[in-house]
Order: C-alpha cells, then sequence, then structure tokens
C-alpha cells in the first residue's frame, strides 16, 4: 500500500513539473497532503486507538487545509499572474525530472543492498527532494518558489516514512507547526514584495551583492 | 484450432461493426454533456455511406501513392484489429513479439498518410504532415515504455498473453494499471487527435492536424479514411479496456459483459475528457506527450526495482 | 523542572506578555528581568552550583553547559542595549516593528536555548528552526527593500539547509537500522555510546547532510550567502547575537552528529570536510575582503572567517580543538562589540557604504576608539582573547599530521587583517569633505559601557583563564575522544 501511494505521489511531482498554472501547484500539495495523512493512518486501521490518530489528523489540517489555503489565499490577495511565465527550460525541465528519477531510483535499489529499506518510498521522497530544488532553482516566480519549498518537505516526510524512523509525536507537531510558521512568515514576506518591490520574481531580488 | 480461429475472425468482425458506433456515441456524449442534442448515434455510419456512394477525385499532381494510401490504411488497421482480444477469445494473429508488429503496423498506416498528403502537393496538408510527423515522434515512446513496461513484468511479449498476465488480487498491480491505463489513454487521445491534442470538430488550419492531410480527399479515399480512422480509435479503446478484464476467471460471458461496459464506459471518460478540457497551444503538445512518456518511464522504474 | 522554566518556559511566557503589553519601557523591563535570571541560572549551572533535571528531551552535559553560558551572556547584553537602540529615531516605517522587538527575543531565547539543552535530534532540529523564525521577523526591522530581501533570502536558504539536516537525521536512523539502536529514540547519548554500531556509509551521508544544512545557518562557505545579508541588514543588536549565539547554536548540531562519528571508522572522513568547509570559509572572506564596501558586511565576513577558524580546529583536533571552544566564546563576545560600535557608526552617519563614513575619531571619539579596540581583539593581537584561542589553534594544527596547513591559514589570516585594517583605518581616520558632522563631544552612552565591560571581560577570561572554563573545557574534549 506504501508504494501505491508513493507511485501516486511521483505521478504528482511529474505533473507539477509540466503544469503552467499556479494554481495547479496548491491543488498538488493538497494532493500530496492527503497521500501523506493516509500514509500515516495505515497502522491505525487494524489497531484503532485515538491517541494515534492525533498526529495524522493535524497533518491533514495543516498540510491540506491550512497550508495550501493559505498561500490560495496569497495568490488572491497579491494578484500573483496566474501562470507561469514558459521558461526557456521548459523541454529540457522534464527529461532532466525522468533522468534524475532514474538514477535515484538507481542508487537507491543499490542502497537496498547494504540496508533494508523500502525502495519505492524512499526514492520517490527523494526525488521529491531533488525535483523541489529544482523548481527553486528553475522558476523564476516566488510564490513557486515557496511550492517548491513544501514539495521538498513532503518529500522529507514520504523518506522518513520509508526509512521508518519513528520520532515521537511532540515532535512530529513542533516540525509541522514550524513549517506553517516559516510558510505563513513567507507570506508575509511576499505581501511586503509586493508594496516595495515591482514584482514576484526571483529577478528583482538583486540589490544585496559584494 | 477451429473454433479459436473462427472466434478471431469474430473479433475481427466485431471490430470492424462496431468501431463507428463507439466514435457516435462520444459524440453524443459529447454534445449532451455541452447541452446540446447532438447528431445520432447512428451519424458515423450514414457518412461512411453517403461517402461510399460518391465519386473519388484525385487532384491533378497526385501519384500512384494518393491512390494506394487510403487502403494500405484500411488494412493495417484491420491487421492491427486482428491482434487485439475482444473478451478472452485469443486472436486471429497472435505470436511472441507481435506487440513490435503492433505498434509498426499502425507506424506503417500513418507513414502511407503522411505520404501521400505530402504527395498532392499543397502547402497546408505539407504543413499537417509536418505536424503528424512531429507529434508520431514523441508518440511512439509512451507505447513501448507503457506495454514494453507490462511485457517486461509478465514475462510475455505477445499481447494476448500479456493481458492473461495481468492479476487484479495483486494491490500493486492494481496500481500498475491504473497508472498504465493513464498513459494508454493520452496515447489514444493523441493518436486518435481527440480532444487536448487536437480538435476533431474544427476545422481551422491553423491548429488541424489529422484533419487537414485528408483535407483533399473524397468519395471512396475519404472513406477509406475515416473509416480506418474510426477503427484506430476502437483499438486504442480497447487496448484501455483489455487492462480491466478479470482474467483470473477465465469464462466468456464475463469477458463480453466486460467488453461492453468497459467500451460504453469509456466512451463516457472520453466525452468527459473532451467536455471539460481544451485544447493544448501547440507548442505544448510535446511537453503533454513526454508527460505520459514519463509516466510509462515510472511504471518501468518501479517495477524494475519491486521485484 | 525550575531550570526548565527558566530556561524554556519563563522566556516563552514572557514573550506571550510583550506581545500583550503595548508600553515598551515594561517589555524591557520584563525581558531584562527573564535575561538576568537566565544568565543567572547558567552561570550557576556551569560554575556547578547547581545541579539540573530536565524533562525528557533535554538535558545538560559539559557541551550545552558551556554554549548556553555564552548564549545568555551574549544575550543579556543585547537586550540590555535594546531599549536604548530602540530609542534612536528610524525611519516612520519601522515603528511597527519594534511592537514586536522583545517579544521575539524572548521567543528567541526560548528556542534557543531548547536546542542547546536538548539531547534529542528531533528536538533539536524543531528548536533550531524556531530560532530562525524568531530571527528572520527581526532582520526586517528597518522595514525597507535590503532587509526585505535579506529576511527573504535568510529564511528561505536557512530553512532550505534546516531541511536538509532533516534528512541527516533520518539517514542517521537509517544508519542505525539492524543494530540494538533500532526502533529506538534518537537519544544523542545512546548513538554516541554505540555508535561503533552504526552503518558507515549512512554514518557518512548522514553527517554530510547534516553538515552542508546547517552550515547554512553556521555561515560556512560555500553556504555562507544568506547569512552575510542577514547580518549585514539586521539592526546591530540582532546582528550581534545572530554572530554571537545563533551562528553556534547550529554548530552545536554539527558538533553532536561529529560526537557521533568520532569513535567509528568515518571520522577521518568527517574531519576532512569540516576541514575543507573551514578552509573555504576562510578563502572567501579572502577575496570578500579585498572588495567589500559595505563595513557591516565586513564584520559578517569577519564572523565567516571565525566560524571557519572554529570549525578548522575542530577538523583538527588536539590542542587546536581546545583553542577552537575558546574561540567560540571569545568571538561571540568580540562580535557583539563590534556590531553595537558599528551600530553606533550607524545611527550617526545613516550609511552603510564605507566611503561615505570619514573621520569617526573626531564625529564619535569614544565608540572610534572601542571600535579599534574590538578591532585589534578580532585580529588577534594580545593581550585580548582572540590571540590566546588562534596561538592554541595554530599550535594544534602545527603539531597535527597536517602542518602545511598552517601556512595556507596564516596566509589567508595576514591578508583579511590587512584589508580588514585598510577598510576600519580609512574609515576612523581619513578626513571626510562634510563639515557638517564634525561637531565634537560624544554622549557616553550605554552601548560604550556594554562595549567596555565585555572588552574586560574578553581580557580576564583571556589573562585569569578561570579554571572552571578550563575545566569545562577539558570535560568537552575528553566526552571528544581528544587526546591532548
Amino acid at each position: 500500500m506504501e508504494n501505491v501511494l508513493s507511485i501516486l505521489f511521483c505521478l504528482s511531482l511529474f505533473y507539477v513539473v509540466v503544469t503552467s498554472r499556479v494554481k495547479a501547484y496548491v491543488t498538488v500539495l493538497r494532493f500530496q497532503g492527503i497521500i501523506l495523512s493516509v500514509l500515516l493512518v495505515i497502522p491505525f486501521i487494524y489497531n484503532f486507538s485515538i491517541f494515534g490518530i492525533i498526529l495524522p489528523a493535524t497533518l491533514l489540517l495543516v498540510k491540506v487545509f491550512l497550508i495550501p489555503g493559505y498561500i490560495n489565499k496569497v495568490i488572491l490577495d497579491l494578484d500573483i499572474k496566474r501562470r507561469i511565465e514558459p521558461p526557456i527550460q521548459q523541454m529540457i525541465f522534464l527529461p532532466l525530472v525522468i533522468a534524475t528519477m532514474i538514477i535515484v531510483f538507481l542508487a537507491s535499489s543499490i542502497l537496498s543492498k547494504i540496508t533494508e529499506l523500502d525502495v519505492i518510498p524512499f526514492a520517490s521522497g527523494f526525488s521529491a527532494i531533488i525535483i523541489g530544488i529544482y523548481l527553486i532553482i528553475f522558476r523564476r516566480k516566488l510564490i513557486i518558489h515557496v511550492c517548491g519549498f513544501l514539495i521538498l518537505e513532503n518529500g522529507i516526510f514520504l523518506f522518513g516514512t520509508a526509512v521508518a524512523s519513528e520520532l515521537p509525536m511532540m515532535i512530529e507537531l513542533g516540525t509541522l507547526l514550524d513549517i506553517f510558521v516559516v510558510v505563513f512568515l513567507m507570506g508575509i514576506a511576499l505581501n511586503r514584495i509586493r508594496g516595495t518591490f515591482a514584482g514576484f520574481e526571483a529577478t528583482h531580488l538583486g540589490r544585496l551583492k559584494d | 484450432m477451429g473454433l479459436t480461429f473462427l472466434q478471431g475472425i469474430i473479433s475481427i468482425i466485431v471490430i470492424m461493426a462496431l468501431a463507428p458506433l463507439f466514435a457516435g456515441m462520444v459524440n453524443k456524449q459529447k454534445a449532451i454533456l455541452t447541452g446540446r442534442i447532438g447528431a445520432p448515434v447512428l451519424q458515423p455510419y450514414y457518412e461512411l455511406i453517403r461517402l461510399f456512394k460518391k465519386e473519388t477525385i484525385n487532384a491533378g499532381t497526385s501519384s500512384f501513392i494518393s491512390r494506394i494510401s487510403p487502403l494500405i490504411n484500411l488494412v493495417s488497421m484491420i491487421v492491427a484489429a486482428a491482434m487485439l482480444p475482444v473478451g478472452f477469445w485469443k486472436p486471429i494473429i497472435s505470436f511472441n513479439g507481435d506487440i513490435i508488429l503492433f505498434a509498426y503496423i499502425l507506424g506503417l498506416a500513418r507513414f502511407f498518410q503522411i505520404l501521400a498528403a505530402m504527395d498532392i502537393g499543397s502547402s497546408f496538408e505539407g504543413m499537417g504532415a509536418a505536424r503528424e510527423a512531429t507529434f508520431a515522434l514523441f508518440a511512439e515512446p509512451i507505447f513501448f515504455f507503457t506495454i514494453g513496461s507490462i511485457s517486461f513484468i509478465s514475462g510475455y511479449n505477445s499481447l494476448f498473453d500479456i493481458y492473461h498476465s495481468i492479476q487484479l488480487n495483486n494491490v500493486s498491480y492494481e496500481v500498475f494499471i491504473i497508472v498504465c491505463s493513464i498513459s494508454v489513454f493520452m496515447l489514444a487521445v493523441t493518436e486518435c487527435s481527440r480532444m487536448p491534442v487536437d480538435d476533431p470538430n474544427t476545422h481551422l488550419e491553423l491548429t488541424m492536424i489529422h484533419e487537414v492531410m485528408i483535407l483533399d480527399n473524397s468519395g471512396i479515399d475519404l472513406f477509406l479514411y475515416q473509416y480506418s480512422s474510426y477503427i484506430k480509435l476502437f483499438i486504442y479503446a480497447l487496448l484501455e479496456i483489455s487492462f480491466f478484464y478479470p482474467f483470473s476467471q477465465k469464462s466468456n460471458s464475463v469477458g463480453i459483459l466486460i467488453f461492453i461496459t468497459g467500451s460504453v464506459a469509456l466512451t463516457f471518460v472520453l466525452g468527459i475528457v473532451e467536455t471539460i478540457t481544451s485544447r493544448y497551444r501547440m507548442k505544448n503538445i510535446p511537453q503533454y506527450l513526454l508527460f505520459a512518456t514519463a509516466i510509462g518511464i515510472l511504471n518501468l522504474l518501479i517495477y524494475t526495482f519491486t521485484k | 523542572m525550575l531550570e526548565f522554566s527558566i530556561f524554556i518556559l519563563i522566556p516563552l511566557a514572557s514573550a506571550g506578555l510583550c506581545y500583550l503589553i503595548k508600553n515598551l519601557r515594561v517589555q524591557y523591563a520584563i525581558s531584562l528581568f527573564v535575561s538576568t535570571i537566565h544568565l543567572g541560572l547558567s552561570l550557576a549551572v556551569f560554575l556547578g552550583l547547581h545541579h539540573t533535571l530536565l524533562p525528557t528531551f533535554f538535558g545538560v552535559d559539559s557541551l550545552s553547559k558551556f554554549f548556553i553560558l555564552i548564549l545568555s551572556n551574549v544575550y543579556f547584553w543585547v537586550v540590555l542595549v535594546s531599549y536604548s537602540y530602540l530609542k534612536r529615531p528610524v525611519m516612520p516605517r519601522a515603528e511597527e516593528g519594534k511592537r514586536f522587538y522583545f517579544m521575539l527575543l524572548n521567543f528567541y531565547l526560548a528556542a534557543n536555548s531548547a536546542a542547546m539543552l536538548s539531547s534529542h535530534f528531533g528536538m533539536y532540529w524543531v528548536a533550531a528552526e524556531a530560532t530562525t523564525l524568531s530571527v528572520a521577523p527581526l532582520i526586517y526591522f528597518y522595514r525597507n527593500e535590503e532587509s526585505l530581501e535579506a529576511m527573504w533570502k535568510y529564511l528561505f536558504l536557512v530553512s532550505i539547509g534546516i531541511a536538509f539536516a532533516f534528512i541527516g537525521i533520518l539517514l542517521l536512523t537509517l544508519s542505525a537500522k539492524g543494530t540494538s539502536l533500532a526502533g529506538g529514540q534518537l537519544f544523542f547519548w545512546e548513538f554516541i555510546r554505540k555508535a561503533g554500531q552504526l552503518n558507515p556509509i549512512w554514518l557518512k551521508a548522514s553527517f554530510v547532510f547534516i553538515f552542508v544544512g546547517l552550515s547554512t545557518k553556521i555561515g560556512i562557505a560555500p553556504m555562507h550567502s544568506g547569512d552575510i545579508d542577514a547580518t549585514s541588514n539586521a539592526p546591530s543588536p540582532i546582528a550581534a547575537l545572530m554572530s554571537g549565539s545563533l551562528r553556534l547554536t547550529a554548530l552545536l548540531g554539527v558538533l553532536r552528529i561529529f560526537q557521533i562519528i568520532r569513535p567509528t571508522s568515518s571520522f577521518e572522513f568527517a574531519k576532512t570536510l569540516l576541514i575543507i568547509g573551514a578552509l573555504l570559509s576562510l578563502f572567501v572572506a579572502f577575496v570578500f575582503m579585498f572588495r567589500v564596501n559595505n563595513y557591516k558586511r565586513l564584520l559578517a565576513y569577519s564572523s565567516v572567517e571565525h566560524l571557519g577558524l572554529i570549525s578548522l580546529g575542530l577538523g583538527i583536533g588536539g590542542l587546536a580543538f581546545v583553542g577552537a571552544l575558546y574561540h567560540a566564546i571569545y568571538n561571540s563576545i568580540t562580535k557583539v562589540v563590534l556590531f553595537l560600535m558599528a551600530g553606533n557608526i550607524h545611527s550617526r552617519f545613516k550609511s552603510r557604504e564605507v566611503d561615505k563614513i570619514r573621520s569617526v575619531l573626531n564625529v564619535l571619539p569614544k565608540t572610534g576608539w572601542l571600535f579599534i579596540l574590538a578591532f585589534m581583539a578580532i585580529s588577534g593581537i594580545p593581550p585580548l582573547g582572540i590571540f590566546f584561542s588562534e596561538i592554541k589553534i595554530f599550535e594544534g594544527i602545527l603539531f597535527s599530521d597536517k602542518p602545511y596547513l598552517l601556512a595556507v591559514v596564516m596566509f589567508f589570516l595576514l591578508f583579511i587583517f590587512v584589508n580588514m585594517g585598510k577598510i576600519i583605518f580609512t574609515m576612523l581616520y581619513k578626513k571626510g569633505d562634510d563639515d557638517k558632522l564634525q561637531s565634537g563631544v560624544e554622549k557616553f552612552e550605554l552601548t560604550h559601557f556594554v562595549a567596555i565591560v565585555l572588552l574586560i571581560l574578553l581580557v580576564a577570561i583571556a589573562v585569569a583563564a578561570p579554571d572552571k572554563v578550563n575545566l569545562n573545557i577539558i570535560d568537552i574534549a575528553k566526552d571528544f575522544g581528544v587526546k591532548l
């Protein structure tokens, strides 16, 4: 079942790469949030406990409703252009992503011979991390950078389930809170950037240099 | 032997007979979803009959290519159709490695169509041919990555055997099938010039791909082209439907039932997709196709590393 | 429970109070009180007068004792000068920033104490991310374009860096698979005790991720850019706080994983990585000192240089390790003085460009002289602290297996000293053509008092060499298995 969800996760990554609409990123974030919370719920299907359901529920709340909702609000408030200006690398980007994924899958299947690990969630999580970084590097819109960062975080989460690390619930909740506050601050910063700079693209941020 | 052969013959006849109906149903669904009454379901048959009655006129500049191309098109489609299972019946042509033949017999048809379009010497049709060739370049990997990955997993390389190796009781297999069917669907949309790639209903020279190539054909030639394009659509539909047979229980009545419900469901899906999407800009199409290829590659990756 | 509340809960509560109370003076009083008891307690803990009992996920060992003392020392002085700093006239836009200033400072204290006292990797991560979150809005204090850009870059780069550190933590879990640590909690001490069982490949990967990720926050090249922008555009007390304590918080995380990796076969790899990072930082500081045109950026590059020296000492081991820990104290104290004086210059000249600042010694004599003293301190002139720690680091390098590194380091340091000196002396001595500013006497302000006290402290620690500090550093060195 983890494999199934990871594959869906990978599909959402491909979609993020080809889409040219800002709204689609928010939808993908929601979709990934749902996948991650389902992943967390799976162990509790057979032995249900109220205590264990807190974390998936919070995850669902934060990653599916709060953060995407907030980003949506920022997009609406700031009247960010809905389309991503097609960058030159668009045709190169998808093959690059595919090549990266192949390498990651190959590498993780080699590594799985050393230590026992679930190749598919591991590799999907790691690809999401790399694709998040690609989005930050190759896209110019700052709001897409925020989405790329969130995809990276989702990737780390999936990666965490793949290596079966069980952090205490307090700490998991702490990380969720941290991520939410980061996004919140970034939203405020974007708001200020509108008032201060002419636009929302990374090219406008070039004042600090030596 | 005799019975299997008979079943195969019946399959081809069924495919050839039902193909226009399938197209008609898609068009009807689409009309209903957009709030129109639409042409009757049997409209494609009427049109074929009408075309059949008309006289063929060829352009003065055309050579023998233009005359043989429509026939080659139809024959290749029929041969391709002969490789696909209807229900649980074994198709006539089924041998090891027939997926390659399947891909290239469709390629042959496309090749002749492109050749014929250029043969006429009209600049419009040359443009359409160029587009068709370009998109075919991107569409071919989708087929090989998707069908190839199933073949790789099942260890068979005949379409019939591949489909029969699918077991729906395995959860991973199920997702795999879903993912595969997404990319086959995208392939079908491209190859049959349906909505997000090409709009079959418009005659706008700027955007046409398939329609523009048969602009100069008439009468029997046009009939052959139209009929083979209906069959092509139905072939891809079958390719898609075949994923969903419960192959573990081999009963003919179940097979027929799934075949019918699957086809009808697919017309719904196509109708809905064509209603809610708009045609992509020309330069975005390769990206769309690359996306489908990526899904195919993902399939291959996943199943290479989980085995 | 008492110490837990003083270290973490009371700062949190006072952050809440500062949010509710609008009066700046009351906020200041509360914060000063909190910082005083924090300093008192961490001093008591450091001197061994008080034995602490902290809840799960927290614990005190020689390393965290040492670092929390540095934190609360820097924090105390920063809070002390903050009120007078806020009283200075600023752009009207920046007025709203003042309202949240003390709240964020208190929150920073809570988060940073939690990071330093944590005994669990997860807890450390959460707290370290929280320090970034509390500092980011403070960087945007002036509400201008540069500070906005600096905040955005800092928040973004450091968040990604910290995310990488989290991957490193996950890889650490992976390295424990199949050992007795598997399925357990990520407590530092458990990992340190059973480090030998860990899978070396994953352990190496984990070290790489944690080191590279946290070096965005430490300011080790090549990940230093966000840090430089942030330090140079933040208000001076915040810059002092960042240089003096926040960088060390991140260094602590690297030290923890370094401690785990020590008994394993991957130790050499980790050492090499630290040394490479350190040399790169020195190189970056060396290069940029030639072309820097902003005295706050100059100081930020100086921070990069000194954190580079610290990680060099940690990487070399032996005596250099001890020197590096001393260097951490001295650097944090000196940086506070430097940034406070730079703040005084900035509020007088209204510019950060070196070219616009002339004859500081005439216009602001007290600030100018203290700035010179602090500059001497940071360049390692005896008897000001850094001289002694640098000597220890150099001696350590000389007697290690890589003595040739000393030549490289000396070369870099020489040019850094020359270029920094050139810029600072131009600012201080060169006559400006603007006569408006030549108005003689400067009032003796709180910042000057703080600078004097800190400089005396710097000399006192170096010359008197208190036993407690020495013993504690020896303890840390023992924990790290350093042979002295």
